[in-house]
């Protein structure tokens, strides 16, 4: 199908001898915004960090538009045009916000093409634009991550749990950038904030301990409350 | 205010200290004194901080604790050495490694490339038997000896093989060069992608490598003519370059494949040491050398020595007067480089694009490749960076002290000091440390000279010369008991 632009096929990875993910299945849809669910511990990170390279799973299949891509170097799947914006953040401290973006280029000038976008999506960052990364608020960091997946021309972003420790306003801020963002890319989405997912995502995966459960249009999981105790109820 | 205090306690205690030691170190010696014991204690650092600046680089980027960067230091005084006063040992055995290079390159033209890969292993055996048959019986030792050797010098036209031996050994090399270059490649990304194949580099290579063979004599004769000035700045650059050269291929062969087993990568980088230090044994002979100083340090006259640094750039006295005491302006030229480098190295990192992917991969390499930079890559070209720097630092240090085997050991030791004292993976820390390690060992070499005096003793206090290594693993251990991490580490 042409239309899916990122399909999961059963992968197993391994962390050194642990079996994390035990057959992870899930499809994305150009244009989407699909969420990640799933408790702590169930597998999220290590899904997005499967997919793009930084923990290969040993079986299964990943395809990007189709290409297999499971296997390959973290580097040749971000200019696959694959933006990831890890579980907590990881900015370079010791950057300025200019250079965070200006690393994140993968052709000369792409920061300058898209500047504009980004500092319309987040305005502090221009005011801390020579400032060390390490010295911003977190919700700013976060800010910086996200910002830091849009410099390059990616047609798919790989987010993990963004709204992880920030303050419900900065949250309202962070939505309200996603959702523009998800005018022009298509985003894979791991989210604890079940309220923020729901405003967000168009479908669902649900993960439990390294498998893949459940998954369908996320309307319909609003009001599911059976599922939602048994699969992301606390504990 | 109290809150910045505690913060700061570790650098105000340092400046404390630096104070107390300056007002002690004023009153127990003359300004003339004090001031030669300083430019020592400067020169040493410079050339540790050559030194230590790779090794923490290196350690930051990819956690490589590299126990070779000694020997690196010492294989460039050799190569510098050679380049600067028997040029025809390189002349006699650069073309091979150059058509071997070319030959490698080659490979990925060659149709068997695409072989499936259970013919890698039979290539591999014909491609060590094909390069053992073309060196059979070239002799290395006449062509190494100099007239300080204890052999005595040969002359070069008996030592070296005649043009059409030397041109069928050398096409030899290339042609095992060649089929090792398949072997690598057959089976592996290489044969499957189209390779950027770009024909100019390995028929230049080996066209240099061809012209080279019946010029021997002449470019001997020609190199030795230059001035001695010109063929010492082409001694550092041959001795960075070769140092940088080994330093890439030691990342690519031995330690990109064990990234994932650090303990291995460490072994390996140990026993390198071992290896370099025989190897060279083998090549120059287990004897020492001394490098003569170029001309522009060694004048002597009535007009010696040079009143000051202006006057120096004129009559280019061996010694410069400082407070009245003449002190080596071969000296002031490490010093010179050291600063130099260091500037060179501070706007690499801080304006350009790859000191930009460095100082982000000293933090999170991982996050780095997930921005689409192939992180591998860079860590080769640090590496082949440091080992460079390092070995310049063997270049320079060859007229001041010598060389021989032992180099590299010695100066391995202060290095791991000066890194721990500035903090693993800081670049300004490796400078700090570097400077303390330089300073403290010039101070302790004084002490030991004319011992302690301190106002209540009636003579002065002596020491054994083992104090002037112990002070610098005092300082080490006084900086780690106030900052665990080192002045400018990373607290995690
Ligand atoms: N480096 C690691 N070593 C061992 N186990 C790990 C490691 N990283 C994650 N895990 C385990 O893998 C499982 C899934 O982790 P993760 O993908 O981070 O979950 P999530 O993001 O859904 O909270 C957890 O049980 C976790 O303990
Ligand atoms: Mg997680």
């Amino acid at each position: 199908m042409s239309d899916v632009l990122l399909e999961v096929d059963t992968i197993h990875t391994f962390i050194g001898q642990f079996h994390i993910l035990e057959g992870v299945s899930l499809k994305v849809r150009t244009g989407s915004i699909t969420a990640l669910l799933g408790r702590n511990g169930a597998g999220k990170t290590t899904t997005l960090r499967s997919i793009m390279g930084l923990n290969p799973p040993r079986s299964g299949s990943i395809r990007l538009a189709g290409e297999p891509i499971n296997g390959r170097p973290a580097y040749e799947i971000a200019q696959l045009g694959v933006g990831y914006v890890p579980e907590h953040r990881a900015i370079f401290r010791d950057l300025t916000v200019e250079e965070n973006l200006r690393l994140a280029e993968r052709k000369r000038g792409d920061l300058a093409k898209r500047s504009d976008f980004i500092m319309s999506l987040f305005p502090d960052l221009k005011r801390f634009y020579r400032h060390p990364g390490g010295k911003l608020s977190g919700g700013q960091q976060q800010m910086l991550a996200i910002a830091r997946a849009l410099v390059a021309d990616n047609r798919l972003l790989l987010i993990d749990e963004p709204s992880e420790g920030l303050a419900p306003i900065i949250v309202e801020q962070i939505v309200a950038a996603l959702r523009q963002m998800a005018a022009e890319t298509t985003i894979l989405l791991v989210e604890q904030n079940f309220a923020m997912a729901a405003q967000l995502a168009d479908e669902y995966y649900i993960l439990d301990d390294g498998r893949s459960v459940q998954h369908g249009r996320m309307a319909d999981l609003v009001h599911d409350h059976a599922t939602i105790d048994k699969y992301l109820g606390a504990g | 205010m109290i809150e910045w205090i505690q913060r700061r306690r570790g650098l105000i205690a340092g400046i404390i200290a630096a104070i107390l030691f300056a007002m002690w170190a004023s009153s127990q010696y003359e300004p003339r004194v004090l001031a030669s014991i300083l430019l020592s204690g400067l020169t040493l650092g410079a050339l540790y901080f050559l030194v230590t600046s790779g090794l923490s680089l290196i350690f930051g980027l990819m956690d490589v604790l590299n126990f070779a960067h000694g020997t690196l230091f010492m294989i460039g005084a050799y190569i510098g050495f050679t380049l600067y006063a028997n040029p025809r040992l390189l002349l006699n055995t650069l073309p091979f490694v150059l058509a071997f290079v070319a030959g490698w390159l080659l490979a990925r033209w060659l149709p068997f490339s695409s072989l499936p890969a259970g013919h890698r292993r039979p290539l591999w055996v014909v491609a060590v038997l094909v390069g053992v048959f073309a060196v059979w019986g070239f002799e290395l030792a006449p062509l190494a000896t100099t007239a300080l050797s204890s052999g005595g010098r040969v002359p070069t036209e008996q030592a070296q093989a005649p043009v059409g031996l030397f041109i069928a050994r050398t096409l030899g090399l290339a042609i095992a060069g060649l089929i090792a270059g398949a072997a690598f490649i057959i089976g592996s990304e290489h044969a499957r992608r189209p390779a950027n194949r770009d024909l100019a580099w390995p028929i230049g290579l080996l066209a240099l490598a061809l012209i080279i063979a019946p010029l021997r004599l002449s470019a001997e004769g020609w190199i030795l003519a230059l001035d001695s000035n010109t063929r010492f700045l082409l001694a550092l650059v041959a001795g960075a370059g070769g140092g940088a050269a080994l330093g890439g291929l030691m990342e690519w062969s031995l330690i990109r494949p064990l990234y994932s087993r650090p303990i291995y990568q460490v072994l390996v980088t140990l026993g390198l040491v071992f290896v370099g230090t025989e190897l060279v044994k083998g090549i120059w002979g287990p004897g020492g050398y001394f490098m003569e100083l170029p001309a522009w340090f060694s004048r002597r006259g009535p007009s010696c020595p040079s009143p000051n640094l202006i006057a120096w750039l004129q009559d280019n006295c061996a010694s410069i007067d400082v407070l009245g005491r003449p002190f080596p302006s071969y000296r002031i030229f490490i010093i010179a480089l050291g600063i130099a480098m260091f500037i060179g190295i501070a706007v690499l990192l801080r304006y350009t694009r790859l000191g930009m992917i460095i100082r982000a991969g000293v933090q999170d390499g991982e996050m780095v490749q997930a921005l689409g930079i192939n992180v591998r890559r860079v860590f080769t070209l640090v590496f082949a960076l440091g080992a460079g720097l390092a070995a310049l630092g063997g270049v320079a240090a060859a007229p001041f002290l010598g060389i021989s085997p032992g180099l590299g050991q010695e100066f391995q030791l202060q290095a791991f000091i000066a890194v721990v004292i500035g903090g693993m993976g800081s670049f300004t820390g490796a400078a700090i440390g570097a400077l303390l390690v330089g300073l403290a060992r010039a101070f302790g070499d004084q002490i030991v000279l004319t011992g302690i005096q301190l106002p209540w003793m009636s003579e002065a206090m002596t020491f054994s010369p083992s104090i002037a290594r112990a002070s610098t693993v005092l300082i080490m251990a006084l900086v780690l008991l106030l900052r665990p991490a080192g002045l400018f580490g990373k607290k995690e």
